[in-house]
């Protein structure tokens, strides 16, 4: 009798809300976030080597990096302008949309020999970013796993160089650790990361 | 781990539409001759037209799209000036419609040649096609009365502002040209189709120059009194470029293919051995033949939150046929503008309210074989209007920039046409 109860209330849903309801741009966020596809590819799917994933992203770090971008601590060109955007249309049903998409791992090649490579190397990583790569929202830690290596490379570059967020005390750690790693190994663990699901 | 552009993402899923129809079973225009349903119509298959048909798609597969586009394949403008250094290749740049197909648009390779507002219909001669609502995306039109001596002359004296055989014929012609002769670049006044265009294309053809003519020359012939995008980014660039001969102010009133000459407003004569005229520009003909353009009878204004046309109801105009809005005549606003009208237009034909979507606009150009710049807008809607936020340079030219731009044409193309 409940089952059957249930059934009928399912059924009851889906006649009065319609098909409509589960379409791909129906979440208040996503008509705010048509412009990201431009370079973030549709649903933050980004297929490109430099572009990051936006999808299955953390709304927490999506809300510190629009931040960042818009207050100029991460400079970026391209996504000051689009930070400040996503700031008066509605950072919080934005960061919901690209939190709710499926991630699916960067499809760019990455060299067998350089992930392995980037496996040994990548120990240094995991007291913040976690054995599996997820991140840590306690600590402030993003997920790196599946970005693209072209991404994850220019990201620790700039670590490196004390460019993204110049002087920020909380990054002091990742910083010191990247000027400890030369280029070619960034590259190697950019591919490992890029490889871990 | 550079990136190379992947036309793999496109081929893919092209197998899947292939999959899908099977084969042989290409739509005819007199199959829509009824409307069973609600159904959308796209006149032009560029940057705004797919993109519009795929985003209606995808926000209401109930709708029935039909997509009329003459040319069978897509050939991106964007990149298409490295083209002319020899840095890509036509084919690269060029895609099917397969992806459009798997999700379900009809695409019908015809010109429209005819709107008719009240009855809703478009007209295909002497076919005529329903819609509820109808998108217009047909790009610029070339004025070539503009120009003495240009309609009579117009399959010899290039324009390459479409991107396909025009551009590639412009390369041949580059790599023809004798060391030490004089190419000459003329630019029209704006508005016309990608105000930073003119000035990357100076870049490639001056970078072809220098690596393989040293002793060759570029003149340009600007209408303009000075570059009008990115200014000081490109004076900047051609600093490394000493073969070119910039002329602010010289609008190009007459053209002499016989005596491979042209002459501007102010009376001078310039020789060249290659010549590449941009004629000025108007919205797309049909654009036009259906009065949807302004008094000005060159572009067409819309409303800004529905691109509905302020004109005919229930037609609304995208990409570079528009004007009125803060904002270039270029791919990625076309590219923006089709996925906000596609929102909107299902929202009306679902009786729902059109939530506010703004714009945006990132143009990269090409300063060498390995270098780029950026300009970036940012849009918001007040009081029912677009207005900017923010605009952005890159502050210099570097590899990493056009890293970025090779990112962004991956991304755009697979969003257009994926
Ligand atoms: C050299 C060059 C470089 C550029 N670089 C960039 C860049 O880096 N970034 C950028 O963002 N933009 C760039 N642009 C600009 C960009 O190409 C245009 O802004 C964009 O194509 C506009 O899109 P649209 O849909 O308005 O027109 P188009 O893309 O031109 O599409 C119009 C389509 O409509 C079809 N059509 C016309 N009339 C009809 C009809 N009656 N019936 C059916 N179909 C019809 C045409 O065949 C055409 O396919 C560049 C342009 C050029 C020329
Ligand atoms: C013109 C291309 C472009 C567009 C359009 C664009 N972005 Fe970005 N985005 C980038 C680039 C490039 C980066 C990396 C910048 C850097 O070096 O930090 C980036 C980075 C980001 C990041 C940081 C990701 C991370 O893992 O730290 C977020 C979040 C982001 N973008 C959100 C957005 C949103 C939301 C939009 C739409 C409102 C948008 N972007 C539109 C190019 C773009
Ligand atoms: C001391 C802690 C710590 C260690 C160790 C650490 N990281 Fe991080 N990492 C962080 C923090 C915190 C951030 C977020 C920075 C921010 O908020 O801007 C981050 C961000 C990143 C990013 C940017 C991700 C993005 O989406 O933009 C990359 C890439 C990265 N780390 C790689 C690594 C690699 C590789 C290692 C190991 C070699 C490593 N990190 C070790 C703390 C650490």
């Amino acid at each position: 009798m409940r089952v059957f109860t249930v059934l009928l209330l399912v059924l009851l849903v889906l006649v009065v809300a319609g098909p409509a309801v589960a379409g791909p741009l129906d979440m208040p966020g996503a008509s705010q976030a048509l412009v990201c596809s431009a370079c973030h590819g549709f649903a933050g799917e980004s297929r490109s080597n430099t572009m990051p994933i936006l999808a299955g992203i953390a709304p927490w770090y999506f809300k510190k990096a629009i931040q960042d971008y818009a207050a100029g601590k991460r400079t970026s060109p391209e996504m000051e302008p689009y930070a400040k955007m996503v700031l008066q249309s509605g950072v919080d049903d934005i960061a919901a949309y690209f939190a709710a998409q499926a991630r699916t791992a960067s499809p760019v090649k990455l060299d067998p020999a350089a992930v392995e490579r980037g496996r040994a190397a990548a120990v240094q990583c995991t007291l913040c970013h976690g054995v599996s790569g997820k991140g840590d929202p306690a600590k402030g830690v993003p997920d790196l796993t599946g970005q693209p290596p072209g991404y994850l490379r220019s990201q620790m570059l700039l670590f490196k160089a004390d460019r993204r967020s110049p002087g920020d005390e909380q990054l002091k750690a990742v910083k010191a650790l990247m000027r400890t790693i030369p280029d070619e190994q960034l590259a190697d663990l950019a591919a490992y990361w890029s490889s871990v699901r | 781990m550079k990136e190379s552009t992947r036309r793999e993402f496109l081929r893919a899923s092209s197998w899947a539409g292939l999959g899908l129809l099977g084969a042989g079973c290409a739509p005819k225009v007199s199959d829509f001759a009824q409307k069973p349903g609600r159904r959308v119509v796209v006149i032009g298959g560029g940057w705004g037209g797919a993109t519009a048909a795929k985003y209606v798609r995808l926000a209401d597969p109930s709708i029935e799209v039909v997509l009329l586009e003459p040319t069978r394949e897509f050939v991106s403008c964007p990149f298409s000036n490295l083209v002319l250094s020899g840095q890509r290749t036509i084919e690269n740049l060029t895609f099917n419609y397969d992806g459009l197909r798997a999700r379900g648009v009809r695409v019908l390779h015809e010109t429209a040649t005819m709107i008719e507002p009240d009855a809703r219909r478009v007209r295909v001669g002497t076919d005529a096609l329903p819609y509820d609502r109808l998108i217009v995306s047909p790009g610029v039109e070339f004025q070539w009365d503009q120009v003495e001596g240009l309609a009579a002359a117009q399959d010899r004296v290039l324009h390459a502002w479409k991107a396909g055989p025009q551009t590639v014929e412009l390369a041949r012609q580059l790599q023809a040209m004798p060391d030490g002769g004089v190419f000459v670049l003329t630019i029209p006044p704006a508005a016309y189709r990608c105000p930073p265009g003119p000035y990357e294309r100076t870049c490639q053809v001056a970078w072809y120059l220098k690596t393989n003519k040293p002793k060759a020359k570029l003149i340009v012939l600007d209408a303009n009194p000075n570059i009008i995008s990115k200014t000081g980014l490109f004076r900047a660039a051609w600093a490394n470029y000493p073969n070119i001969e910039y002329r602010g102010s010289n609008k190009v009133v007459k053209v002499d293919p016989g005596a491979r000459e042209v002459t501007t407003e102010l009376g001078d004569k310039v020789k060249y051995d290659v010549l590449n005229l941009i004629p000025p520009q108007r919205a797309g003909t049909i654009a036009v033949t259906a009065d949807l353009v302004g008094a000005d009878k060159r572009w067409c204004e819309v409303n800004h939150l529905t691109y509905e046309s302020v004109k005919h109801k229930n037609i609304h105009v995208i990409g570079d046929s528009t004007i009125g809005l803060p904002v270039p005549k270029s791919g990625n606003i076309a590219n923006a503008m089709g996925k906000i009208c596609a929102v909107a237009v299902t929202r009306l034909l679902n009786d729902k309210p059109v939530p506010t979507m703004a714009p945006g606009n990132t143009c990269y150009s090409w300063v060498s074989d390995r270098e780029a710049i950026a300009v970036v807008n940012s849009y918001k809607i007040e009081a029912g209007k677009v207005v900017q936020i923010e605009q952005k340079l890159t502050p210099g030219q570097s590899e990493a920039w056009a890293q970025n731009a090779i990112g962004w044409a991956n991304s755009i193309w697979q969003d257009m046409l994926g």
